[in-house]
């Protein structure tokens, strides 16, 4: 009898303590994607001064305000929307088996009017988990946000960041990156730190925006040669790419989901075992890798070197849950040398305007992220049907990410050209977009003067004025 | 109670005083010991219903700022575009609007830079 009670008194204690230990996991959680969310905002300080620098004078201060206006569209419609969509869409078309309701509590917590999507004294994650998932959006919108610069309006970036940041990554998201989703419970498809899920598909948005928004006025000659703008500040470029890369060590944090009372303590975002040290070295050795294929590839031009860093690090995010190291390394070298021709093919072949190489560095690495995990970490199991990652599943999330993300962004486009509101007018865009909306004389007064050079494609610089004067009844608007 | 607009859920009691036994850890908590949802305008859920949906005015307040967000976007593009429409007519009315904007520079052939333009790579 009283041996009863005190094994009753110790399976209460410990109850008790694992009722503790759970609170205190909520908790630890809770202030670990804070911090990611809080570090993460770095990413966006320097996807504006990435761009900025980029830009040239007469379009410094649009720039900016653009990267900046992001937040105030892509925030309210991610929590209205993008949420739901990740939360109860994640088994997709309600077809062949395992159109499961493993999200069904879930779902839940993704409608805006849900009592667990607000002030909750229940629920300490929701909320900063959907914080972090929203500083994703905002990634997503400002990969786009570069390319389109110098000649798309204001609105109707705003109007695509919110089709990209809310609807399109975030359903991609709910299919293939969560334990539950149908490319993942059915094909074990595997984008650990979303090389794909976030990266592949803004880039192949951007890239059916572009088709549709055309080049820059003088952007091209008339036998199709391309001239190239030179970046305003190339050093504020730079900066911009480290604090980046400084806020990509918290993205990478937040895609991992915290479980400090069970070993190893850490799980990717399909639920599956790894490690913070983990995705920490093979981000280090992608940006070394990174570095290195883009220096040699370009002949150490600084632009493609440092962003050959990123494309070296978003090639390695999806399998940097599992990859060797060393792996990691070679695959963001080779990846990043890849990335400075693609980008070359993108502007000199395809004849594409994209003004900071996006559909290159994201988009193609992106997709390639997708692609070497099929060929280099196959055989682990994904998702909670524990499917075994493949080369075929990785081809299958690839065939269903690239027509979401390009046709979306093609024919978002296509209506807002037909309506008018994609392009500034010519005489704005020669003017500079700083002169039309903001008023630069105020906070930049070397912009009225700006005395630009543009470099012909036999490498020689001339004056822009007579070049763009001339190109101005060339556009295609 | 409140001046203007009571929007505490009902699930908050409201103690005169504060007790010590109701201080756990540095946090008041017993005015909320029943309390779930305890945010502005939500229904006051419980311990224990853990992802029940609002049916009030939660759901109004919601829904509130869907629209004002649509009408903000639509509000935004018609803005700009007047701004921009206002632009074109401003330096139409001026001459060609490359004046004024471009200053003369002159003419210079710096050393070709790796990776760009011209390069043989």
């Amino acid at each position: 009898m009283i041996g009863s009670l005190i094994a009753q008194v110790g399976n209460l204690k410990d109850a008790a303590s694992a009722a503790g230990q759970t609170q205190d996991s909520l908790i630890l959680g809770e202030q670990y994607y804070f911090f990611t969310v809080v570090l993460m905002w770095l990413i966006h300080a320097g996807f504006m001064s990435y761009e900025t620098g980029v830009a040239r004078k007469k379009n410094a201060l649009a720039t900016a305000m653009k990267n900046i206006l992001t937040i105030a569209v892509v925030t309210p419609t991610f929590y209205y929307f993008g949420w739901w969509i990740y939360n109860c869409n994640q088994p997709g078309l309600p077809i062949g088996p395992n159109s499961s309701d493993f999200t069904a509590l879930a779902c839940q917590g993704g409608i805006p009017w849900s009592d667990t999507f607000g002030p909750n004294l229940t629920n300490n994650i929701n909320l900063v988990f959907f914080l972090a998932f929203l500083l994703f959006s905002w990634t997503t919108a400002s990969i786009m946000s570069g390319a389109i610069i110098e000649r798309a309006r204001l609105t109707a970036y705003l109007i695509l960041a919110c089709a990209l940041g809310s609807v399109v990554w975030i359903l991609d998201a709910a299919w293939g990156w969560s334990a539950g989703g149908w490319l993942t419970l059915r094909f074990g498809f595997h984008d650990s730190i979303a090389s794909g899920v976030v990266h592949g598909v803004a880039g192949a948005f951007t890239l059916g925006v572009l088709f549709q928004l055309g080049p820059r006025i003088g952007k091209y000659t008339r036998e199709g040669l391309a001239r190239q703008f030179r970046p305003h500040n190339l050093h504020m470029t730079l900066l911009g790419l480290m604090l980046i890369f400084t806020g990509f060590y918290a993205f990478y944090a937040a895609c991992l989901v915290i479980a400090s009372t069970a070993f190893p303590g850490w799980a990717n975002i399909y639920l599956s075992p790894t490690t913070l040290g983990t995705i920490a070295m093979i981000i280090t050795m992608g940006f070394a890798g990174g570095f290195t294929g883009g220096y040699f590839a370009s002949r150490g031009d600084p632009f493609w070197t440092v962003s050959g860093g990123l494309a070296g690090v978003i090639s390695v995010s999806a399998g940097a849950d599992v990859y060797a190291p060393t792996l990691g390394y070679l695959i963001a070298m080779a990846s990043a040398a890849i990335a400075v021709y693609a980008g070359d093919f993108i502007e000199r072949k395809m004849r594409v305007d994209d003004a900071v190489g996006a559909v290159a560095v994201h988009g193609c690495m992106g997709f390639l992220g997708m692609f070497w995990v099929g060929v280099f970490a196959a055989g682990y199991p994904t998702g909670v049907n524990n499917v075994d990652s493949s080369i075929g599943g990785q081809l299958i999330g690839m065939a269903t990410f690239l027509p979401l993300g390009f046709l979306t962004g093609y024919y978002m486009s296509w209506v807002m050209k037909k309506l008018n509101i994609l392009r500034v007018p010519p005489e704005v865009e020669l003017m500079g977009l700083d002169n039309a909306e903001y008023v630069p004389n105020l906070y930049l007064p070397e912009v009225a003067t700006p005395g630009e050079l543009i470099v012909e494609p036999d490498g020689t610089m001339v004056p822009s004025e007579a070049v763009l004067l001339a190109a101005r009844d060339e556009v295609v608007v | 109670m409140p001046l203007l607009i009571d929007s505490a859920p009902d699930c908050i009691v409201h103690k005169e005083h504060y007790s010590g036994d109701d201080l756990a850890d540095f946090i008041l908590q017993d005015n909320y010991k029943d309390c779930a949802g305890f945010g502005t305008f939500m229904p006051g859920s419980t311990y224990g219903e853990d992802g029940s949906g609002a049916e009030t005015l939660y759901m109004i307040l919601t829904w509130v700022g869907i629209v004002v967000m649509v009408v903000v976007l639509v509000a935004w593009v018609l803005y700009e575009n007047r701004r921009l429409i206002g632009a074109v007519a401003g330096v139409s009315a001026a001459g060609t609007p490359i004046e004024g904007v471009f200053a003369p520079t002159a003419p210079q052939e710096p050393p070709l830079q790796s990776g760009t333009a011209g390069d043989d790579r």
